[in-house]
C-alpha cells in the first residue's frame, strides 16, 4: 500500500453514496437534502435527534454524514460522532461533516480525540458543500493507508507512509507532519516527533506544534522547561485551552498543586464543557482539601458527561470523597451506589474494577470520618471481593487498596497485593520505593523489604531463564517458558516484551506461523494497554507486520471510491 | 477573563438565538437560490416582474446573513473560545471556487459577468470560513454597485496573498476612501460602506485580515478606485 496517490484525483461519484442528514430543524434537513439531491444523491436518510441518528447509524453504514453540532436536548453532534466511532459504526472511508452555527472551541483549540473530517459553518450553500465534500474525500484517500496502519498499531509503518505522502500532496503536508509527530510519540521516539513539529514551525507558528514540543518535554519529566513553553503558548494565545490543561500537568509534576489548581480553574472558566478538565480540577482540589471547589467541578463533570461516551466514574467517586470530607457519609454512599448503577453491569466490561474502587472509597470515607468499625467492615468486604476474582486492577488502584487495607487493620491481603505489584513491575524503581513506603507506614519495614526482594527475584529468575533459552537458540523451549512466565506474571511488561520478542525470533528462524503471530499480537496489545507509547512496542509491531506473509502478487488495488 | 464579560447564560441564549436565525436564513437563501436557478434565465421564457424582484430578495437575504455573521463575530470577538480563529493550509483555487459558487446565482440573475483571474497552485495558511465570508461579502457589495462586470483576482505579491474584487461601477465615495486610508483609526461610526450599514462589513473585513499574522506581518484591507475595470476595488492582503 505504498502507492502514492496523485494530488489531483478524478471527480467523485456522489450520486451512489449513502447519506445521513442529522439536524433538529426540519427546514435545514430539507435544504441539505435538496443540496445533496442536486449533487445527484439518491439515498438520503434523515434524523432529527442524536438518539434517532444513533439508531440509524447502528443499522446502516453511511458514506457521508452531515450532522449538526447543536441537536437540542440529548446528545450533541460531537457526542454522536464519538459514540459512532467508539462503537465502530462508521466505515473507514465514511466522511463525517460537522455542521454548526459556529465552530466548536474544543475542535479548534483543544485536543478533541474524535475529530470530524470537516466542519461546515451555517449557512451551508451548495458550492461550499461540494468543495468541502470533495476535499474531505480526497483527504481521506491520502490518509486511508496511514489510518489503516494506525489502526493495526503499526505506528512505524504509518509514519513512513506519512513521509511518502508529504512528497505527493503538499496541501496536506502540515497535517501529515502532525500525524507523523503523533505516531512518533506513540512509538516512543520523541526526538523524531520533535523534528516533525520543528518542520511545521519552520513554515508557520502553529500553536499545536509549539504545544507538541512542550508535551515532549513534559513526557520526559522536564517539568520546568515544559511549564515555560506552555506559558509561552498561552501568552501568544490566551484562548489555547489545551495548553492550560498541559500546564496544569507540568505544575503537578513539580508537586505544585496550588498552581495546577488555579490554571485548571482558569481553563474551566474559559471552556467549561470538558469532562476530563472538570475531573482533573476536582481531583486536584480534593488533594488540596478545597472541598467546595472539588464538589462544584465533579458536579459539572457529571452534568457535562451525561450523554457522552467519555464519561467516567471518577466524578462519582470524587463526590463521595467530598461528602465524606463534609461528614455526610450517607450522601457519600448514595454517590457510590450511583457509580455502581451507572458503571457496573451491564456496561461492566469498561470498568471491571468499579466495585473495588467504590468499596475503597467507602472505606476511605469511613476512615476519614473516624468511623473505624465501618471502615474495617469495608476493608473486610474488599478483601472478600479480591478473593473472589483472579484479576487484579491497575497499579494505582492496587496501591490505593493496599494503603486502605493496612490503615483499617487488614494485614495479609495488602501484602499479597503489593507482592503482586512488585512481581509484575520488578524493574520499576519508583514503584519499588512507593511500595516500600506503604510497608513503612504500616510499620512493616523489614518484613516488607524481604517481600519486595523475594518478589523481585522471582520475576527476574523467570525472565533470565527465558532469555538464556532464547540466546542459546532453544527457541521452542524459550517460547514455552515465556508462555509459562506470562501465565504467572500476566502484567509484567519486561516479560511481555520478551515473550513477544521470542515469538518473533521463532518465526524469523523457523517460518511464519499463524497461531504464534496471533499470540504475539495479543501479548503486544496487552502491554500497550498497560502502558502506551513504548519504543519496544512500536518496533516489535513493525517486525511482526514484516513477518506476515505477503498476499501473492496482489491485483492493483481498485479504488472503489473513484 | 474580563469581569465585564456577559454571563455564560446570556452567551448561551444568544448563541442559540443566533443559531436559530442562521437556520432561518439558510432556508430562506437556499430556497431563493433554487427558485432563481429553476426560473431561468432562459431564452424561451418571458420573464415576469417577479424574477428581478427575487434576485433583489436574494441580495438582501445575503446582506442580512453577512451582517449577522459579522455582528456575531465582532460581538463574540474572533479568536476567543466562543469564536475560534482557525488557520489551515488551503488551496487558493478552492477558496475562489467557493466564493464563485456563493455568488453565481445572484450574479447570473442580475446579468453580471464574473471574471476570475487566479494564480494557479497556491497554498496559503488562512481561516477559510472567515476569508470566504469577507471576499463573498465584497462580491455581494460589488454586485449592487457595478454596472455589469466584476473581476475576482488572486495572486502572491511580495510574500502576501492578495485577493481583489473589482467592478466597473462608479467607485467608492471619497469619504470612504479617506476613512480606508486612515485605517479607520478605531472610529467606526459615521463610515458609510456605500450602503447605510455603517461600515460594519469593512470593519469586520479589516479585523479578520489583521488576525492573520506571520513573522511580524499582519493582514490588511484597502479600498481604491480605478483598477482593471475602472470602478471600485477591494483588496485583502494576507501574510
Amino acid at each position: 500500500m505504498s502507492a502514492v496517490l496523485p494530488a489531483k484525483a478524478e471527480p467523485i461519484d456522489w450520486a451512489g453514496k449513502n447519506y445521513l442528514v442529522v439536524d433538529d430543524f426540519i427546514g435545514v434537513r430539507q435544504l441539505l437534502r435538496e443540496s445533496l439531491r442536486s449533487l445527484g444523491a439518491r439515498n438520503i436518510d434523515q434524523a432529527a435527534s442524536g438518539g434517532e441518528a444513533m439508531g440509524l447509524l447502528a443499522k446502516i453504514r453511511y458514506d457521508v454524514v452531515l450532522c449538526d453540532f447543536n441537536l437540542g436536548d440529548g446528545k450533541n453532534g460531537q457526542q454522536v460522532l464519538e459514540e459512532a466511532r467508539v462503537r465502530n459504526l462508521l466505515l473507514p472511508s465514511s466522511v463525517w461533516m460537522m455542521v454548526s452555527a459556529e465552530k466548536s472551541v474544543e475542535s479548534v483549540m483543544g485536543a478533541a480525540e474524535h475529530q470530524p473530517d470537516a466542519y461546515l459553518v451555517k449557512p451551508i450553500t451548495e458550492g461550499v458543500l461540494l468543495t468541502r465534500l470533495n476535499r474531505a474525500w480526497h483527504r481521506k484517500q491520502v490518509f486511508r493507508p496511514i489510518d489503516q496502519a494506525y489502526a493495526e498499531k503499526d505506528y512505524l509503518r504509518a509514519a513512513r507512509l506519512c513521509d511518502e505522502q508529504i512528497e505527493a500532496s503538499r496541501v496536506h503536508e502540515i497535517e501529515l507532519l502532525r500525524m507523523k509527530a503523533r505516531l512518533m510519540e506513540k512509538s516512543g521516539e520523541p526526538e523524531k516527533a520533535r523534528e516533525a513539529y520543528e518542520r511545521v514551525l519552520a513554515q508557520r507558528e502553529y500553536q499545536w506544534a509549539r504545544a507538541g514540543l512542550a508535551k515532549i518535554r513534559l513526557a520526559n519529566g522536564e517539568f520546568e522547561q515544559a511549564r515555560q513553553m506552555f506559558q509561552g503558548v498561552i501568552a501568544e494565545n490566551r484562548y489555547y485551552i489545551d495548553a492550560y490543561d498541559q500546564l496544569a500537568l507540568a505544575w503537578q509534576g513539580m508537586g505544585k498543586l496550588e498552581e495546577a489548581c488555579s490554571i485548571l480553574e482558569r481553563a474551566a472558566k474559559l471552556s467549561p464543557n470538558s469532562v476530563p478538565r472538570q475531573r482533573n480540577l476536582g481531583q486536584v482540589c480534593l488533594k488540596l482539601g478545597n472541598v467546595g471547589m472539588a464538589e462544584k467541578a465533579f458536579r459539572k463533570c457529571i452534568a457535562v458527561g451525561e450523554y457522552s461516551v467519555r464519561r467516567t466514574p471518577d466524578a462519582y467517586l470524587g463526590l463521595a470523597r467530598v461528602c465524606g470530607l463534609k461528614n455526610e457519609p450517607k450522601e457519600a454512599l448514595a454517590w457510590l451506589q450511583a457509580a455502581l448503577r451507572e458503571f457496573g453491569e451491564p456496561s461492566g466490561e469498561l470498568y471491571p474494577d468499579i466495585d473495588l474502587r467504590a468499596k475503597i472509597t467507602e472505606g476511605l470515607v469511613y476512615h476519614e470520618s473516624g468511623d473505624y468499625r465501618r471502615a474495617r467492615k469495608a476493608g473486610d468486604e474488599l478483601e472478600a471481593l479480591l478473593g473472589a476474582r483472579a484479576e487484579r486492577p491497575d497499579t494505582a488502584t492496587c496501591l490505593e487498596m493496599a494503603t486502605l487495607l493496612f490503615a483499617v487493620g487488614v494485614k495479609e491481603a495488602p501484602s499479597e497485593l503489593l507482592c503482586y505489584l512488585i512481581r509484575n513491575n520488578h524493574d520499576n524503581a519508583l514503584l519499588l520505593d512507593e511500595v516500600q513506603a506503604i510497608f513503612d507506614k504500616a510499620r512493616l519495614t523489614e518484613e516488607g523489604g524481604d517481600l519486595i526482594r523475594s518478589s523481585k527475584k522471582e520475576a527476574a529468575d523467570l525472565m533470565n531463564q527465558g532469555v538464556l533459552l532464547w540466546k542459546t537458540g532453544k527457541l521452542k523451549e524459550a517460547v514455552d517458558w515465556m508462555r509459562e512466565a506470562r501465565a504467572r506474571l500476566p502484567n509484567n511488561q519486561r516479560i511481555l516484551f520478551n515473550a513477544a520478542q521470542v515469538l518473533v525470533s521463532h518465526m524469523r528462524e523457523r517460518g511464519h506461523d499463524e497461531a504464534l503471530a496471533l499470540e504475539a499480537h495479543e501479548v503486544l496489545a496487552h502491554v500497550d494497554r498497560l502502558q502506551p507509547g513504548q519504543q519496544r512496542f512500536a518496533q516489535l509491531m513493525e517486525q511482526l507486520a514484516e513477518l506476515a506473509p505477503k498476499p501473492e502478487a496482489p491485483a492493483p488495488a481498485v479504488d472503489t471510491a473513484a | 477573563m474580563d469581569d465585564t464579560a456577559p454571563s455564560q447564560d446570556l452567551l448561551l441564549f444568544l448563541a442559540s438565538t443566533a443559531h436559530d436565525m442562521k437556520n432561518s436564513i439558510s432556508v430562506l437563501s437556499g430556497t431563493l437560490e433554487r427558485l432563481l436557478a429553476d426560473a431561468g434565465p432562459r431564452e424561451d421564457v418571458v420573464y415576469t416582474a417577479a424574477y428581478p424582484q427575487m434576485a433583489q430578495m436574494l441580495y438582501q437575504t445575503r446582506r442580512l446573513n453577512d451582517n449577522l455573521m459579522q455582528l456575531l463575530a465582532l460581538y463574540k470577538r474572533v479568536g476567543t473560545p466562543e469564536y475560534p480563529f482557525d488557520v489551515q493550509p488551503i488551496e487558493t483555487a478552492q477558496l475562489l471556487a467557493q466564493v464563485v459558487a456563493l455568488g453565481q446565482v445572484l450574479l447570473a440573475a442580475k446579468g453580471i459577468v464574473l471574471e476570475v483571474d487566479a494564480a494557479p497552485d497556491l497554498i496559503w495558511h488562512l481561516d477559510e470560513d472567515l476569508i470566504v465570508g469577507v471576499v463573498s461579502h465584497a462580491v455581494n457589495n460589488a454586485a449592487h454597485y457595478t454596472r455589469d462586470r466584476i473581476r475576482l483576482s488572486l495572486r502572491e505579491h511580495d510574500g502576501l496573498l492578495e485577493i481583489a474584487v473589482e467592478d466597473n461601477g462608479a467607485g467608492y465615495p471619497q469619504a470612504l476612501l479617506d476613512a480606508g486610508a486612515a485605517g479607520l483609526s478605531g472610529a467606526v461610526s459615521g463610515i458609510d460602506f456605500r450602503t447605510n450599514s455603517a461600515g460594519l462589513g469593512l470593519y469586520f473585513s479589516r479585523e479578520v485580515a489583521r488576525m492573520h499574522r506571520h513573522r511580524g506581518r499582519e493582514g490588511s484591507v484597502r479600498l481604491a478606485n480605478g483598477g482593471a475595470l475602472g470602478g471600485g476595488c477591494f483588496i485583502v492582503s494576507l501574510p
